[in-house]
């Protein structure tokens, strides 16, 4: 017996959804989709799922992860009712649903607790520098320490619950019985997904859009590992000092693009911008900028006399991995590539 | 130029010699009125005059038309204009109005042509023909189409080369290229804007291959290639001249559409589609139609039987609206859609499709009106002030609306407007004489 839920779309247009009520089913949207299939038939049974208010068919449905919003069929929606930026807060929903915390949905809806979460952890970054004295050396060390410990504990505590959750629910609530092969043989779909977003390129729009996005993956993640296992900060190498300059330079050229075209909307895709997005984007430009700047200024020897520049490092690392990536845009990352994973074992598990 | 202007006094200017406004136009002529009707085109009769069958009686379109012509070129109290336009309209009181309209030469005497199309074999340049909608070519100099009324010849001087041969093929020498622009200042004593609707253009929407593909054709053109006067004698796909034999209709094409600024239903698509797919079924019997629709909208008289026949003589109906075009290289056609009763997406594969474009409104009239508004609606089809009570009456008093230029509807709902157009147009003029 289906449950619905009449108040749901009202609950979507929180996470951004424009009026998903205004479709009249004509199925352009799934027709006009490059990457709808006989199997994967979106964005209407999205559509209809939420019109409905078919809350449990959309929380076991992998559906909108396999979206990659090209925004066709939101530009060629006769009545408007944007299904792109329907799939998209879906997306946004699902986070929250999958977060065991609460925080993630808190955070999407409330704009007030996101910016008082903000201020809250730079106050603490701040307070901790004045504790320190200022003392640069001193502040570097327990960075470092900071990065491990949020790396894992974030990890461990926040987004493993939650992939498991999600596992859960679209795997097992609908009772897909997937052997256990299968999950060793789609492994290579995760991996591929995550370091690629091969889907992307099956969007009817410019390939430029995934290049942008792949290297901005490559450069975050080789950035991540160049400052805290490698040690950028500290380090004496050339090579580990040259490769992170490039790291962060592409994260923030990158980021800045991004931010370019949502101030300017020029495509369907960058039209519709939610706090969420706009914390997402501009964290990740300041991050690459700060990290830049920050080791500039160890190399012509200036950040002992600047010590506020790491601390303002400090408050942006601190927010992004305490905010945005445990609650925030960052978790599509993996959602989107475990989405994929899950997907494939499901197909696998329905050939058996 | 003021005083180089020729007054004219008529009852009534009805602008617009389509189906309503001739009706309109006869009605208030048989009741004793002095009635000038202009019509911009070289020809009257509207875009029903073009039409191959009409629903759901399946009557010959030209063969209500043309009686209907013949009797509004011949009757005493209407004087006929065409090539003409509408500069302005001006309500000088009550019963006063003044228009002033703009004739434009068409370098033929009409009354001396006898329609020989002499000239039409001696002239040597060819243009895509408007009034076939582009299927074939006409010349520069040209009769509109065969029952064109007034059947007289005309010079398109926007292609004409100057060359002469007309002049010197044309029997009764009725060519003259000194012909200019006339403006007359009329006096009447009501309107009647009858000025129709413009179709949907499908280039609009890139992604059904219109004017790319060759074999993807409006539902205007289709009726072109079905009606008695038609181009090719019989169906054909304008890409190879092969007779097709599996085709498509796609149904809502510009309307009911925000994505092209169009959000409502053109209310005549569905039962044109159905009807052209029956005479299909008799032009080509070997032949398969599938019309993709989202919704069937068949609320007129007889028109469901007339949807439940096109049904059971083996009309497919799928719903769906078909997202996207593709042509093959044989010129045959790929739908992409989801068949919303499968919730799955399909392809399919057609050698000709006939996209049934919508209606629009015809724009331009409200603004002639100067010193008082013609309110359009939000849509942009003249306001009917008083929908229920007085259909035909708009902003202006004394100026009365008929057929689709107050939205789109079907030609009886056209005739009956026009006839309540010239009700309460007697009814306005009436109240003056007593």
């Amino acid at each position: 017996m289906a449950r619905i839920n009449p108040e749901f779309t009202d609950e979507l247009k929180k996470y951004g959804a424009f009026d998903p009520n205004a479709c009249y089913n004509c199925g352009n949207c799934t027709a006009v989709c490059t990457l709808s299939d006989e199997e994967n038939s979106f964005p209407r049974k999205m559509v209809r799922y939420s019109v409905l208010g078919l809350e449990s068919e959309i929380e076991t449905s992998l559906d909108p992860w396999l979206c990659y919003y090209c925004g066709e069929c939101s530009m060629t929606c006769p009545r408007e009712a944007d299904p792109g930026e329907l799939m998209m807060s879906l997306r946004r929903w699902l986070i929250a649903k999958y977060d065991w915390t609460g925080l993630s949905g808190l955070l999407y809806k409330s704009l007030t607790a996101s910016v008082a979460a903000f201020v809250l952890l730079a106050a603490i970054v701040v307070w901790f520098g004045a504790y320190e004295h200022f003392n640069l050396a001193n502040m570097m060390h327990y960075g470092h320490i900071f990065e491990f410990a949020a790396i894992s504990l974030v990890l461990l505590v926040i987004l493993l619950p939650n992939i498991i959750h999600m596992w859960w629910l679209t795997v097992m609530k609908p009772k897909v019985k997937a052997p256990l092969s299968a999950y060793f043989k789609a492994i290579g779909e995760l991996i591929v997904h995550m370091f690629t977003q091969k889907r992307t390129l099956g969007c009817d729009d410019n390939q430029f859009r995934w290049f942008e996005h792949f290297i901005l993956v490559l450069g975050y993640l080789s950035l991540l590992f160049t400052t805290v296992v490698l040690g950028w900060f500290e380090t004496q190498s050339m090579f580990i000092i040259v490769l992170g300059y490039v790291e962060s330079a592409v994260i923030f050229v990158v980021t800045f693009d991004f931010v370019r075209r949502r101030i300017q909307k020029d495509k369907e895709i960058s039209k519709h911008s939610q706090p969420s997005d706009w914390f997402f984007v501009i964290w990740l430009f300041l991050m690459g900028l700060t990290a830049f700047v920050v080791r500039l200024f160890i190399d012509i020897d200036i950040l002992d006399a600047n010590v506020w520049m790491y601390q303002v490092q400090l408050i942006i690392l601190v927010q992004w991995a305490l905010i945005i990536v445990p609650f925030g845009k960052w978790t599509h990352f993996l959602y989107r590539s475990f989405a994929m994973y899950f997907h494939r074992i499901i197909e696998l598990s329905a050939e058996n | 130029m003021q005083e180089q202007m020729k007054t004219l006094e008529y009852d009534v200017l009805v602008v617009g010699a389509g189906i309503a406004g001739g009706e309109s136009a006869l009605n208030l002529a048989n009741i004793g009125y002095k009635v000038l009707m202009v019509e911009k085109e070289p020809s009257i009769g509207g875009k029903m005059i073009l039409l191959s069958k009409v629903f759901p009686t399946l009557d010959c379109a030209a063969c209500i038309t043309t009686p209907k012509v013949s009797e509004i070129a011949r009757h005493p109290n209407i004087t006929v204009f065409t090539d003409t336009e509408t500069e302005k309209i001006n309500k000088k009181g009550e019963h006063q109005f003044e228009a002033v309209i703009l004739r434009k030469p068409r370098y033929v005497d009409v009354d001396a042509c006898t329609g020989c199309q002499l000239c039409e074999e001696a002239c040597p340049v060819s243009v895509t023909d408007e009034f076939q909608f582009g299927l074939v070519g006409r010349k520069a100099a040209y009769i509109p189409f065969s029952i064109a009324s007034p059947r007289a010849a005309v010079i398109d001087i926007e292609n004409c080369i100057l060359c002469g041969a007309c002049e010197r093929a044309c029997p009764p020498d009725c060519i003259d290229f000194t012909q200019t622009e006339e403006k007359f200042l009329v006096k009447i004593k009501s309107v009647v804007v009858a000025t129709g609707f413009d179709l949907f253009d499908p280039l609009k929407i890139p992604r059904y291959g219109y004017g790319k593909f060759k074999n993807v054709i409006t539902s205007m053109q289709m009726e072109r290639e079905l009606a008695p006067t038609r181009p090719f004698n019989t169906v054909l796909r304008p890409g190879d001249g092969k007779m097709p034999d599996n085709l498509a209709y796609v149904l809502c094409t510009g309307s009911r559409d925000k994505s092209v600024g169009n959000p409502i239903c053109s209310q005549i698509c569905c039962m044109y589609s159905i009807k052209q797919a029956q005479l299909l079924l008799g032009a080509l019997p070997m032949a398969d139609v599938t019309i993709y629709y989202l919704h069937i909208r068949a609320f007129g008289k007889g028109f469901n039987e007339f949807y439940a026949q096109a049904q059971d003589m083996g009309v497919t109906f799928i719903k769906g609206k078909v997202g996207t075009i593709t042509e093959k290289e044989n010129g045959n056609l790929i739908l992409r859609y989801e068949d919303i009763e499968a919730g799955v997406v399909k392809e399919a594969e057609h050698d000709m499709v006939v996209l049934s474009v919508g209606v629009l409104p015809h724009q331009g009239i409200s603004e002639k009106f100067e010193n008082q508004k013609l309110k359009l609606d939000p849509f942009h089809f003249i306001d009917q002030s008083d929908i229920l009570a007085s259909p035909a009456k708009t902003s202006i008093e004394g100026v009365f609306v008929a057929g689709t230029a107050s939205g789109p509807m079907d030609i009886p709902d056209s005739i009956l407007s026009g006839g309540s157009a010239s009700a309460q147009t007697t009814s306005y003029l009436r109240k003056e004489e007593l």
